[in-house]
């Protein structure tokens, strides 16, 4: 039997003024990136060369990949007990812990970095409750330096890790836990054992978007860093607002882009990603 | 023993979340001349001072008008292309749609820098213009994300029926499809709103004397002098913010209501 008419009008074009937006906006600025970091005016590899050769924008790699690295670790650990409070918990109660997380998700991160600022400062409340504690005698620097960036960023990002790890948790079949108990394993056991291997996925999905999101970061590092943490979202901010060198802060901005376009790659690759967060659509 | 432990954790890393918004609150309605926390006394000097400031107000009526466009922008063309992506069967939608959502991933401040480039070229730094453009990229995704899930578990039967009642597919559209759609399609575009309200990358690359958003007005605040005004903007933010989420999940609500057929 043939198609009802009626079946016939096809949607596909209407992506065509999204698509057109994105070229001339999105992928045509981003190409431009190439143009500048090798032409200026003529050919030339120097700021890739400068990169290498330079020990400053070495350290700023080396800090953006250390940084970012301990910002998951320390979401994960944070955000795994929320995850998974909120699959053992009523409606009602996960509603509430939800909104605990979505409301500072969706506060300005100027906003919420600002208030790091004034909360870890020299007066701050943090301060004054170590002294109280009896911890401190002098008030200890909390930011400008390592331990103040972590903090604002683990902050920021700890929602992007607690959102895809619950999605992935609260689809785990609890026929699984309840067979690991009838088969005699103590609750720890069937954690260890059945539950965590099992919110493997969303540990992938969340570590990634954390990961990711912490390469490029630039609000939370430039306000809550000292002059030791420059990442490379910062010297780039430097080169073309400060010291002018857009060459060079093109080029650095093309080697941000292969760099998290390699690790998305590979995420996707061995995690699979689309399976939890990717491909929404 | 161990549930205990578990929310003791829990409620620890949730204190954790909400502080720095606790605490900016109260500092707002310092009495004293500097920023302090607990504040001294109880005025409304830095409310007074951010309504009565046309440094403040400019950029906060900028701001408002950038993401009223942005989400205007960014639903309409984020819904469209929903469509497209989850309807239409042609070659190189995987591609197409990895394309729409990719600003997800690319940092803001090389899409920035991009922008930066391109806009100079045509003379568009430092006007509106070069805002609406860059923050609707960065909003659309959102939208075609939300909608596009809506979209997805749509029954295409209402529409198939009204069709064949002899509707066109225009009509159908408008008085089946969209209304169904329409708590998916609100919500995307209050997050498309939030999204450009508080962008700062984009603002501070692209903006400047001329184009001043409320989040730039912020930055050079934070990285420069500290007026303790700020902490008010602050505390309306976050008000803002509260308010437009709320409302996207009463509209998100309402969505799953109407998307369970009502057998």
């Amino acid at each position: 039997m043939a198609k009802p008419r009626y079946w016939s009008v096809t949607e596909g074009p209407l992506v065509l003024p999204a698509v057109l937006l994105f070229t001339a906006v999105y992928l045509y600025p981003l190409s431009r990136l190439v143009a500048w970091s090798f032409f200026t005016p003529g050919f030339s590899i120097r700021h890739y060369r400068a990169l290498f050769a330079e020990p400053a924008y070495v350290t700023a790699f080396v800090n953006t990949f250390d940084l970012s690295v301990s910002v998951t670790v320390m979401t994960f650990l944070l955000g795994y007990p929320v995850a998974y409070l909120m699959t053992t918990i009523s409606p009602r109660a996960r509603a509430i812990v939800l909104a605990c997380v979505l409301v500072p998700f969706w506060t300005s991160i100027l906003v919420r970095t600002f208030a790091w600022m004034v909360l870890l400062g020299r007066n701050g409340l943090v301060n004054h409750a170590l002294a109280a504690l009896g911890l401190v005698t002098t008030p200890v620097a909390l930011i400008h330096n390592r331990i103040g960036v972590q903090i604002g960023m683990v902050h920021v990002l700890l929602p992007l890790m607690i959102l895809p790890l619950y999605s992935v948790m609260v689809r785990i079949d609890p026929a699984w836990l309840r067979a690991a108990r009838s088969l005699g394993a103590r609750p720890r056991q069937v954690f260890l054992h059945v539950f965590l291997p099992l919110s493997l996925p969303g540990i992938g999905a969340g570590g990634a978007l954390v990961f990711l999101s912490s390469i490029g970061f630039f609000v939370t590092p430039a306000l809550l860093g000292g002059p030791r943490q420059i990442t490379i979202a910062m010297l780039i901010d430097l080169m073309i607002n400060d010291l002018l060198n857009w060459g060079f802060g093109a080029a650095l901005a093309l080697v941000l882009l292969v760099v998290i376009t390699v690790f998305f790659v590979v995420f996707q690759r061995a995690l699979r990603l689309d399976r939890v967060w990717g491909g929404a659509v | 023993m161990s549930r205990i432990a578990l929310w003791a954790v829990a409620g620890a890393v949730l204190g954790f979340l909400l502080l720095p918004l606790v605490i900016i609150v109260p500092t707002s309605f310092s009495a004293s001349a500097y920023m302090e926390f607990p504040p001294r006394g109880f005025s409304l000097q830095w409310y007074r001072n951010y309504f009565t400031s046309r440094a403040w107000i400019e950029p906060t009526l900028l701001s408002i008008r950038v993401a009223v466009v942005t989400m205007i922008l960014s639903t309409v063309v984020g819904t469209l292309a929903a469509f497209g992506l989850v309807r239409g069967r042609f070659r190189g939608r995987r591609v197409l749609e990895f394309f729409l959502l990719s600003p997800m991933i690319v940092p803001v401040i090389v899409f920035a820098i991009g922008c930066y480039f391109l806009f100079a070229r045509v003379k568009l730094i430092d006007t509106p213009a070069a805002l609406y453009l860059s923050h609707s990229i960065v909003a659309t995704p959102l939208v075609v994300i939300i909608v596009g899930s809506a979209l997805r578990t749509f029954d295409r039967t209402v529409e198939q029926a009204a069709r064949s009642l002899g509707a066109g597919y225009a009509r159908a559209l408008w008085h089946v499809t969209i209304p169904l759609l329409r708590p998916a399609i609100l919500s995307a575009a209050a997050f498309a709103f939030l999204t450009s309200f508080d962008e700062v990358v984009l603002s501070v690359f692209l903006g400047g004397p001329a184009a001043t958003t409320l989040p730039k007005r912020m930055w050079d605040n934070v990285r420069h002098e500290i007026d303790p005004t700020i902490t008010a903007v602050a505390s309306i933010l976050i008000a803002a913010s509260i308010v437009v989420l709320a409302t996207g999940e009463v509209l998100r609500r309402a969505a799953e209501r109407s998307r369970t057929p009502a057998s």
